[in-house]
């Protein structure tokens, strides 16, 4: 019992948690996206993609890893900044904007998809770990690299918390995303901060793609199976609130990681989206409601 | 007389039925084969299309997952056929039931939530009913179904092969008039006034003392036995059903489709299935990466022209109205 516990539930949560932490941080994203700017940003998991190809390309040149952590977010947040700027802003008045913008980021998706295939061909890339070896942890043994990404996911987690809840930048965000007229009369540049916000979610997005490109291949059709589950993430944690992506999403990569020791991978992802679907039915609006409840 | 929505929507039909006419006697004429097929595939996803904009344009629902019963007709007709027996009537027959019961399910599922959730949970459950067909062995998992047999419909005149390309197309396109006459039927009925008071507010429905759900569930079923039946007639086309048919690029390129052709008019995604699948056979010729430049338009039309194709049509009406009322006036 206990040697079960030791060496088949303990690395099968550990391999959860390295995961669930990179689907927090795509989930992150999507999450404040939706709770300031009302959006569905359905070319996320493009945007993951191209974290993860900036990387393959800059590591290519010479860069070495830890730099292109902070360069690829650097790289992408102008770029959201743009497409928040020249092409969701042009359809925010409409009233049914909802499906506007969800619509436009999906045509986004489409294009940078298919881009990325011309660019970076269709075959997986698969770059070596920054980190190797592995190290024993109750008598099992994980790859160093896993650990680290646990714990610096950790770390980004919590600084994007106390960001939005700790600091003067966080305070306009919520407040704009709470009442945005009263905002802008107070002085607020709403719309600034609508792209600034925007970009950010982007950049974390690309962040987790560096993050775990070493673990998966990268290939441009990679965020398009990631993207569920971070939707799921956000959808049972409540679009909008972060303590619920946070939640939701340890919840659901540790369901997704222990089911799969039980019954074929390929029925975890159902198991998942049961949850999802019963979390719907007695919670509509998640287990946390959004931002703009904090 | 008729508003120019109206008009517009009227002229569309018309142009694309006289096209339709003018393909098949030239194309049988001449033998044509590439055309038929074609313009026979371009409406078989044009019903899909129909079927999202049943959801989107007219009760504001915006499905992500129609490709779900797409697939799903596709798979039965294709099991029909070649497992049952080889017969359109039965095929079509067996399909509309069963993807009414599916529809029905789905339905408690997906209403029960509203908005973005409810195009993500239809995303959800399309995203997993795809992952279960492409690992299930019995339904030849990644490779799908081949060798779905030829038909031969049974008529009063006498047997009808549709290994001819122009009289295939035919019936696609008798099967795809009547869903879209039946869609317009429901339109003028009092659940299809609901459907529309849904898309403008749906909360207010109460105050006249109506449920909102009743007429949600049947726009509901009903798009789904419209994909369904839709996606019966590929097998029938190609001789083979893949999981693709299910995957996300379905649904999502059906959705393009109806915004290319304008939301809320049914004969818009007829007309944009017509257009897109053209445009990418032709630009197929010459490069694979069609997605990227139909992603472009795409943007463009929801930056620019959020009513699509018909909307430019009814602009340019009332352009043209406006200068005959000013002619009439001087």
């Amino acid at each position: 019992m206990l040697e079960a516990l030791q060496y088949i539930y303990t690395p099968q949560v550990i391999n959860g948690l390295s995961i669930g932490v990179a689907v927090i941080l795509m989930a992150l994203g999507l999450t404040i996206i939706f709770g300031l700017l009302d959006v569905i940003n359905m070319s996320h998991g493009e945007f993951y993609a191209a974290g993860a190809f900036i990387s393959v390309t800059l590591m290519a040149m010479g860069i070495s890893f830890w730099l292109c952590l902070l360069l690829v977010p650097l790289l992408l947040i102008p770029i959201g900044f743009a497409m928040e700027r020249l092409l969701i802003q042009k359809v925010f008045h409409y009233k049914d904007r909802h499906i506007l913008t969800l619509l436009l980021t999906f045509g986004v998706a489409m294009v940078l998809e298919d881009a990325y295939k011309i660019i970076w061909g269709a075959n997986p890339i698969k770059p070596s770990a920054p980190i190797s070896g592995a190290s024993e942890f109750l008598g099992v043994m994980f790859p160093n690299y896993r650990l680290f990404l646990m714990g610096f996911g950790a770390i980004l987690i919590f600084c994007v918390w106390a960001v939005i809840y700790k600091t003067q930048i966080g305070a306009i965000v919520r407040a704009a995303a709470y009442d945005k007229e009263m905002s802008s009369s107070l002085g607020i540049p709403v719309m600034r901060v609508y792209a600034l916000t925007f970009a950010f979610g982007i950049a974390l997005a690309g962040l987790a793609g560096v993050l775990l490109a070493p673990i998966y291949s990268v290939f441009p059709t990679m965020g398009r199976d990631f993207i569920l589950m971070a939707f799921s993430v956000v959808i049972v944690g409540g679009l909008g609130s972060i303590k619920g992506a946070v939640v939701a999403g340890l919840l659901l990569t540790q369901l997704q990681s222990i089911s799969s020791l039980f019954i074929s991978p390929v029925w975890s992802d159902p198991l998942v989206f049961s949850v999802m679907v019963l979390v719907l039915m007695f919670k509509p609006a998640g287990l946390y409601g959004g931002m703009k409840n904090a | 007389m008729l508003n120019t929505k109206a008009r517009a929507i009227r002229l569309v039909e018309l142009v694309l039925l006289g096209s339709a006419a003018a393909l098949f006697i030239v194309g049988t004429y001449l033998g044509d084969t590439f055309f038929l097929r074609l313009a026979t595939e371009s409406l078989i996803f044009g019903g899909l299309a129909l079927s999202v904009d049943l959801l989107l344009g007219v009760v504001g629902l915006l499905s992500l997952g129609q490709a779900l019963y797409f697939g799903f007709g596709a798979y039965l007709s294709a099991l029909i056929l070649k497992e049952l027996a080889s017969s359109f009537a039965l095929a079509i027959l067996i399909v509309t039931i069963a993807s009414a019961i599916l529809g029905w399910v789905a339905s408690f599922i997906a209403l029960r939530s509203k908005g973005v959730y409810f195009a993500l949970i239809t995303f959800g459950l399309a995203q997993v009913a795809a992952k279960v067909v492409y690992n299930t062995r019995s339904l030849g998992a990644s490779d799908g179904m081949m060798g779905v047999p030829i038909l031969q419909i049974w008529t009063p005149f006498g047997l009808i092969d549709t290994s001819h390309p122009g009289i295939f197309f035919l019936i696609c396109l008798l099967t795809i008039s009547i869903l879209y006459g039946i869609l317009k039927y429901f339109l003028s009925t009092p659940t299809g006034s609901l459907w529309l008071a849904i898309q403008s507010n749906e909360n207010r429905l109460a105050y006249i003392g109506y449920k909102s759900k009743g007429p949600k569930q049947v726009a509901f079923i009903l798009a789904a036995v419209v994909a369904a039946v839709s996606g019966a007639l590929y097998p029938m086309l190609r001789g083979f059903v893949s999981p693709e048919l299910m995957f996300f690029s379905v649904s999502g390129n059906a959705v393009v489709t109806v915004v290319l052709g304008g939301v809320g008019t049914l004969i818009g995604p007829i007309l944009g299935s017509v257009l897109l699948t053209s445009f990418k056979s032709v630009i197929g010729t010459w490069t694979s990466h069609h997605h990227i430049v139909i992603g472009l338009i795409f943007v463009a039309i929801v930056i620019s022209a959020p009513k699509g194709l018909i909307g430019l049509i009814v602009t340019r009406m009332n352009k043209v109205d406006a200068k005959k009322e000013e002619g009439k006036h001087e």
